[in-house]
């Protein structure tokens, strides 16, 4: 039961599963978008090359919008394409549309565009180091108790900076627009999270043009991790407007280099910690965080993200007098946005490496140090959430034991002085708040529908997208499982705007833990209310009852009370929770760091299907180390990588043996799993260095030339 | 673009006697990627994998020739090279990728004369020669002196890279060496590669070749630093010196995927290992 | 031109732009779409094909390169007796998640199984190297393919 096999293992195998370019239309054409390669500044001139027929191409450009050159959501600041002054690199100018798809990449390619240059701001440092660029609104913590730091406490101060990280799912980004000037309907398949989120983008820049907008899921979608959140609405604006110019289908499908370019980040980071420690009792008595974010040209996600990132910036310590501020700083680049994490792993970048500075300062284990800090029953976070069990510990004792961390340390100690090579090993702690942020649920209803049919077949309309988690797959087995039915017999729907209700974005860890949940409910529900044991037999003996149509919407728990201008109250009802231990192998002739061994323990809660539970855990983990490591998305001077070549993700031939573990899956509630694999890889690594070699570094990605760097420093 | 498939070799020479500027295509791996990011624009491309003449690996004396069109998968399979000069079967384990060796042909990475191409450091610390061929006449040119800057040869237009020349006993005696430093274990590109062959009596050090790649314009031979080290003892290097005519023969620079201080000590350490090894 | 190949089996002639990629004239040209556009630069391996038995990336490969040979894609070998036993296996171990990389290692697999198929990890992965997934963390898929070599003796 527990292991129940994914439906879409063979088709996905044997290509007959279809992602948006293997889908064509009759009359189709191909549509890419003109973009910027200016920063900051004014468009002079558009030259496009002499020798093409223009009268074969559909160009759009804002003065074809007959709705709002705005994107709605999240937050209303981006225009779909470029209205006067030109923000960022990459910014949309014109969508075009052609039928020959090479044809039209030469044509493109072959544009020339003149700027009349403004001066830009493109560096993370550049962005964040000056608080010129500060802009929107400003989120803050207060937990602070009133007291002067007693002058005994050691003070500790640094500031660590993340990176971008590219989403780099294997399908690029996609769409295809049909307009049907007869029905007067826009129908569009796209490869996206939030199919919701595109029918509002589609219809704020359509207007009252059309009378329905369709999104629908293609039957994969090759990838996504935050990074098909909301970009997609503004593809699918655009590709629609030239389907509606054009009278025919368009298919638009984004280039690796231009993807890797032009769509959303990780925001890069820049977190400054002040911690003050008493030498008696070794706890951290007060902290003074400054998060901050570079959002790019525009807010978009930004707030959101933000918001997340500063509720877990403490980490997994009590600190009693503890002041917390937010704020985005904007830059000349591409808005950045949604990636598995969203402001956590920046979060936990900075608290984690603190963590051990400060241990290595008071000449404590960081083992030891984080036993002391780490909260207990009783503790409470900043926004004065009680914290109502001591999982995260639980997961701390259990990967110190699996990896034999006491051991290791001591003996690599040893070792390290008398050999040139250095060994190390690094803990981390973190967890992730499951669902929306506050009253996030509470203000997007999320609502689910079920049908029966006549013949017992099981209907699920839920809006949350499967792609590559088994979501589809779980949401199902949620169902089923409690309602008691075959699982043959019980199958999510693509998501079709049009058929089904809205039950959210597919994002912030909530798909299992809110509508897979909701799933359960309902199907308890149905128990109840129908009283049958065997829903086939009821089904077969109540005909006249069926088909059958049920729905449910979520209401969140009356007592999980947040104030989101304060950030007081409960943030997230339910966290998930993780320690990882991780050892490495430093090549003193190349400076690079070699993966050894890797140990993970887990707390998401009951498990659904621990396949699937597991898959998730390897790749997201991977991820995390690839974000500590190699992931190289930027560098001052030379600007953004083009493509896989440059950015670097790991191979087969990468990785480290690695160990996962789950706890407490006896649970009755299964929590969210998701994101939280991304939080704990990359600092353990970090750690993992300091042990090492006694170096701090305060940024990622631990790439040689950095370490290099940093050791020749130390000389 | 314009496409010409010669009939057969004579058909090829013909062809390139006659045009200007064109593309040889083998394996395609370099000449595709160039084409697509916009490097390379409007080419004329003569096909050349199909003509037998060029491919194959073969004894002849004392020497192992490499037609260039050998893909790197049947160069890393073969068994006449693993016998005679296992440095290349080893040190091309890891090249590009499995997919991509399949590919990729041997010809086609020397001439496409990237810096950091990972055959040619090899092929120097080897003392490789290249058969170059035209219309008219076949000549011998040493790797080493094949390259006179970045990205260019001393072929003139109507000549091709026939085949690659090693000596079979090019290995004998010595201990190899080959470390290609990138940013991950597969699919990387090169940003520091070094080759070398050292023969060591009663602790002298009586031969020693050193290659390095990523470092200059064009991969090359350390011979200033060769003959410092030549005749000498662990002991009686001194490092000092080493460095100095480093110096005088590498240029390393700064690029997307590196720095150049890195790159320089990660030579002079890779050096040391060897040396100590 | 035109040019002659063995295509799954069959032969084919087709006239084609002989610079076409081979990724292209197998989705376009024949509408096998299992072989994926993913980097475009040969960097990824969801483009991944068999021609004359060896695994390439056809996304930087030209349609002259199938002349006169031959090439199979995971439509055709998914048919073949060793295919399915892979499929199965990557079945049973909850391997896929978007499975958009997986036709290439499916490919890579079934070469790997083929020609060599040593139930060893180490070479398992040095086979798979050219091919990235960024969902799974690899490790199912060797589990997949060892047990695939298990099964396959």
């Amino acid at each position: 039961m527990k292991c129940v096999k994914k439906f879409d293992a063979k088709p996905k195998l044997d290509g007959s599963w279809k992602f948006v370019d293997d889908y064509t239309y009759d009359n189709m054409l191909y549509g890419q978008l003109l973009y910027s390669k200016c920063h900051h500044g004014y468009i002079k001139k558009i030259t496009f090359p002499s020798n093409y027929d223009l009268s074969e191409f559909t160009m759009v450009s804002p003065q074809d919008i007959p709705g709002e050159n705005i994107v709605p959501e999240p937050v209303c600041d981006q225009p779909y394409m470029v209205d006067d002054e030109v923000m960022h690199y990459g910014q949309v100018i014109m969508g075009i549309a052609h039928s020959n798809r090479r044809l039209l990449r030469k044509f493109v390619n072959e544009t020339i565009i003149e700027y009349d240059e403004l001066p830009a701001i493109t560096g993370i440092k550049e962005c964040l180091e000056n608080e010129e660029n500060h802009f929107g609104e400003e989120t803050t913590v207060d937990h602070t108790t009133n007291e002067e730091p007693n002058p005994n406490w050691i003070y500790n101060h640094n500031v660590y900076y993340t990176p971008h990280q590219e989403q780099a799912y294997l399908e690029t980004q996609g769409v295809i627009s049909v307009y049907n000037p007869k029905e007067s309907t826009m129908f569009v398949l796209i490869t996206a999270q939030c199919p919701f989120f595109v029918k509002t983008g589609v219809e704020a820049i359509l207007g009252d043009t059309v009378k329905e907008v369709i999104i629908e899921s293609p039957q994969g979608i090759g990838g996504a991790f935050g990074g098909k959140e909301d970009f997609p609405s503004l593809l699918a604006g655009i590709s629609s407007l030239l389907s509606y110019k054009s009278g025919r289908p368009v298919k638009m499908v984004l280039e690796r280099s231009d993807d890797i370019q032009i769509t959303t980040k990780r925001h890069p980071a820049r977190i400054e910690l002040e911690t003050w420690t008493d030498p008696e009792t070794k706890k951290i008595e007060r902290c003074r965080i400054d998060y901050r974010i570079d959002t790019g040209a525009y807010q978009t996600l930004s707030p959101v993200v933000l918001s997340r990132g500063v509720l877990h910036s403490i980490g997994g310590y009590y600190v009693p007098d503890t002041f917390i501020r937010g704020r985005m700083f904007r830059s000349n680049t591409p808005s950045n946005g949604a990636f598995r994490g969203f402001g956590a792993p920046q979060a936990f970048a900075a608290m984690e490496a603190h963590i051990d500075r400060i241990a290595a300062d008071i000449n404590v284990d960081p083992y030891e140090f984080r036993k002391t800090n780490l909260f207990r029953i009783g503790d409470e976070f900043p926004t004065t959430q009680k914290i109502v069990d001591e999982n995260l510990s639980d997961c701390l004792e259990r990967v110190i034991l699996n990896s034999d961390y006491q051991k290791k340390n001591q003996e690599f100690a040893v070792w390290n002085k008398t050999h040139k090579d250095k060994k190390g090993i690094g803990i981390a702690v973190a967890y992730h708040g499951g669902g929306y942020t506050g009253n996030g649920e509470k203000i997007l209803k999320s609502k689910i529908k079920v049908t029966i049919d006549k013949d017992a077949m099981v209907k699920i309309f839920v809006a949350n997208t499967d792609m590559g988690q088994g979501a589809h797959t779980t949401l199902a087995q949620m169902f089923y499982e409690a309602i008691g039915h075959p699982r043959e017999k019980c199958w999510v729907q693509i998501p079709n705007t049009s058929k089904t209700p809205n039950s959210g974005p597919t994002v912030a860890s909530r798909t299992i833990y809110i509508i897979g949940n909701l799933l359960r409910k309902l199907a308890f529900q149905l128990k109840d209310e129908l009283g049958f044991d065997n829903l086939e037999e009821y089904v077969k003996t109540h005909q006249g009852e069926f088909p059958r149509v049920s729905y449910k919407t979520f209401t969140p728990d009356p007592s999980v009370v947040f104030d989101a201008d304060t950030n007081v109250g409960i943030a997230y009802k339910d966290y998930s929770w993780a320690a990882c231990v991780n050892e490495i192998y430093f090549n003193a002739d190349t400076c690079k760091i070699e993966l050894k061994k890797s140990w993970n323990v887990l707390d998401v809660g009951k498990l659904v299907n621990e396949k699937i539970a597991m898959g998730q855990a390897q790749g997201g983990i991977l991820q995390g180390l690839g974000y500590g490591l190699s992931e190289f998305f930027y560098k001052p001077g030379y600007g953004r990588m083009h493509g896989f070549t440059d950015y670097v993700l790991p191979t087969t031939l990468d990785l480290p043996e690695m160990n996962i573990e789950f706890i407490h899956t006896d649970s009755d509630l299964a929590k969210g799993l998701g994101e939280i694999p991304m939080n704990f890889p990359a600092p353990s690594l970090r750690n993992a260095f300091h042990n090492a070699t006694g170096i701090f570094i305060d940024e990622y990605p631990l790439i040689p030339e950095r370490l290099f760097k940093a050791m020749e420093e130390q000389k | 673009m314009k496409f010409i498939k010669p009939k057969d070799i004579n058909n090829l020479y013909e062809i390139i006697d006659n045009i200007d500027r064109q593309y040889l295509l083998a394996g395609g791996t370099d000449i595709n990627v160039q084409i697509k990011n916009g490097i390379i624009r409007n080419p004329n491309i003569i096909y050349i994998n199909h003509l037998k003449e060029l491919s194959g690996i073969e004894e002849e004396n004392d020497s192992i020739l490499i037609g260039s069109t050998t893909s790197f998968k049947d160069i890393i399979d073969s068994r006449i090279i693993k016998r005679h000069i296992p440095l290349i079967h080893s040190s091309l384990q890891n090249f590009a990728s499995p997919l991509l060796q399949t590919s990729a042909t041997i010809g086609g990475n020397i001439a496409n004369g990237s810096p950091t191409a990972d055959v040619i450091p090899i092929l120097l610390a080897l003392d490789a020669k290249l058969e170059i061929c035209s219309k008219i006449s076949c000549r011998e040119v040493f790797l080493k002196d094949f390259f006179i800057g970045y990205k260019k040869n001393v072929m003139s237009n109507n000549e091709l890279i026939t085949k690659i020349i090693v000596a079979k006993n090019a290995e004998q005696k010595y201990q190899t060496f080959y470390k290609k430093v990138g940013s991950r274990n597969s699919l990387a590109i090169a940003k520091v590669a070094i080759a070398g062959l050292k023969k060591v009596e009663n602790e002298k050090i009586m031969n020693i070749k050193l290659a390095v790649g990523s470092l200059n314009e064009y991969p090359r031979r350390l011979f200033k630093v060769e003959e410092y080290i030549m005749g000498k003892t662990l002991i009686e290097i001194d490092f000092n010196k080493v460095n100095e005519y480093l110096q005088q023969e590498i240029t390393p620079i700064s690029d997307l995927r590196s720095d150049k201080e890195y790159r320089y000590h990660v030579c002079v350490n890779l050096i040391r290992t060897f040396l100590n090894e | 031109m035109k040019i002659t190949f063995t295509l799954n089996k069959e032969k084919v002639t087709i006239n084609v732009d002989p610079m076409k990629r081979l990724l292209d004239v197998l989705r376009e040209d024949f509408n096998l779409l299992g072989a994926k556009e993913s980097c475009g630069e040969g960097e990824c391996g969801a483009c991944t094909v068999l021609l004359d038995g060896k695994p390439v990336t056809s996304c930087i490969l030209n349609a002259i390169h199938a002349e006169g040979k031959e090439v199979e894609t995971v439509e055709g070998i998914s048919k073949t007796k060793l295919g399915k036993l892979i499929m199965d296996c990557f079945d049973e171990t909850n391997a896929v998640q978007c499975g958009f990389c997986f036709p290439g290692f499916f490919v890579s697999s079934y070469y790997y199984v083929k020609t060599d198929g040593e139930k060893d990890l180490m070479k398992i992965k040095r086979a798979l190297s050219g091919n990235i997934c960024r969902c799974t963390g690899y490790e199912k898929i060797f589990d997949s393919v060892m047990l695939a070599c298990e099964r396959s003796n």
